[in-house]
């Protein structure tokens, strides 16, 4: 297979690439970037938990080819911190402990920020609209929507 | 694994001279939420391809235009396109309820309509309604430029009459006039992320109280996505208050045992594709009084 050349913006940072043609931007991101944030669960869009922010959009990078979104900018769970200070998504989710195993985690927090960028103050419906995708086998989904929604407050009031 | 490599045209035309050349050994990638877990799961559906032509950066085909007598839906908008468009909701509020329903946030935000429809589904969640809605789908090869009805373009599950080296550029859809009611149902396993078992689109509009135009379209029920016809020949003309409700649910599920045959499945899904039918029509029927 022949490689093919791409550029990506990947948390604030330009890569020049030469990628597989089979090479998902999961593969990219974790093997060649080493951004394990990023997990690889179900391989077929069901579970989420390998969500980052394709240019403004959250989207399953198992279900992308790196070669397809040259020139794209993406944001991966890595990118949510800006010099050693977590986003306050972050800090809320560790507030309300929406955080058991972590494995759906930071999935989870891209779905939520992708959400919070379009939509400073979304409703409870938007939020489980938001995370739909995203599955989590601890926590029941209570205290992650929580924190979602605690975050949106404190974004209204500051 | 599935070896290939990767095509990646600049533009239509571009894509479209590459089709006429190698289209045979070509397979065209769009939004990816079907074909890249087809292609993980190495599954028998793919036939063979040498090449991957990605097709979801080509400009000029994720736009909607609003024409005198047709809403225009070009083949590469997303789901999510679809659900936040004005003009969709204006016009054919039943495809933002179907779009809406489709996978997660991650899959609308790919997914596209073209990508439904050429992947052939019996399940696709956009082709039951744009079916009902007597949607027509525009083909563009290098040298031609055809248009055919929807439910012709489906040819049997997973099967569609594109030849190798066409592109699907557009969806058109005709107009309705503003007293027409639309509900879309659909049964399945889990609320997000679900393939539907059973989908169904009704579009109607009622005149004097009595079902006038009405079109009733079942997607998964039977090989392909296809109008009920013999439901909406009793339908038609039928008042809406003095419907038999369990003898059109009977009616409707013989008719899809009469398309399909006695299966494994169909203890399920004879009561319920009448039962489908009973509440989309009870949503219509509250809508207008």
């Amino acid at each position: 297979m022949q490689k093919v050349k791409v550029s990506l913006t990947v948390n604030r940072k330009k890569y020049n690439l030469k990628v597989d043609p089979d090479e998902r931007l999961l593969d990219t991101l974790r093997d060649r970037l080493h951004l394990f944030g990023v997990k690889e669960g179900c391989s077929i869009g069901e579970c989420g938990a390998c969500t980052v922010i394709l240019d403004g959009k959250a989207v399953n990078s198992c279900m992308v080819y790196t070669f397809q979104i040259d020139g794209s900018q993406v944001l991966t769970v890595e990118g949510l911190e800006i010099d050693g200070r977590l986003d306050p998504l972050q800090l809320s989710f560790i507030e309300h402990q929406a955080v058991q195993c972590g494995f759906c985690t930071p999935g989870m927090l891209m779905s939520a920020k992708a959400l919070l960028n379009k939509n400073p103050n979304p409703d409870k419906e938007a939020i489980k609209t938001a995370i739909e995708g995203n599955l989590c086998r601890c926590t029941g989904y209570q205290q992650i929507i929580e924190a979602i929604e605690a975050s949106t407050k404190k974004d209204g009031s500051e | 694994m599935i070896e290939f490599e990767a095509l990646k045209p600049q533009n239509l035309k571009e894509a479209l001279a590459v089709l006429k050349e190698k289209g045979m050994d070509i397979k065209i990638l769009a939004g990816g939420t079907d074909l890249l877990v087809e292609i993980n799961n190495n599954s028998d559906r793919l036939g063979d391809f040498k090449y991957l032509m990605d097709i979801s950066s080509i400009k000029g085909l994720d736009e909607i235009e609003n024409k005198k007598e047709h809403l225009i839906i070009g083949a590469l908008c997303t789901h999510t396109q679809i659900s936040e468009s004005e003009l969709i909701k204006r016009n054919f509020p039943i495809l933002i309820r179907a779009a809406k329903t489709i996978g997660s946030t991650q899959i609308r935000n790919r997914g596209t309509i073209g990508g439904n429809i050429n992947n052939g589904s019996p399940a696709a969640d956009l082709i039951t309604p744009l079916i009902a809605l007597k949607g027509s789908v525009i083909l563009k090869s290098k040298n031609k430029k055809r248009e055919l009805p929807l439910q012709d373009f489906i040819t049997g599950p997973y099967k569609t009459d594109r030849k190798e080296d066409e592109i699907m550029t557009k969806i058109k859809i005709p107009k309705i006039t503003s007293d027409y009611q639309s509900s879309f149902q659909k049964v399945k396993r889990r609320q997000a992320v679900a393939i539907a078992r059973i989908n169904l689109a009704v579009v109607t509009d009622i005149k004097k109280k009595r079902f006038n135009d009405i079109r009733v379209v079942f997607g998964s029920a039977t090989p392909t996505a296809i109008r009920f016809l013999k439901i909406e020949k009793r339908l038609k003309q039928a008042h809406i208050n003095e419907l038999d409700l369990e003898s059109i649910a009977e009616q409707t599920g013989q008719e899809m045992v009469e398309i399909t045959g006695e299966r494994w499945s169909t203890p399920y899904k004879k009561p319920v594709v009448g039962n489908l039918l009973i509440r989309a029509l009870q949503e219509i029927i509250r809508e207008v009084q």
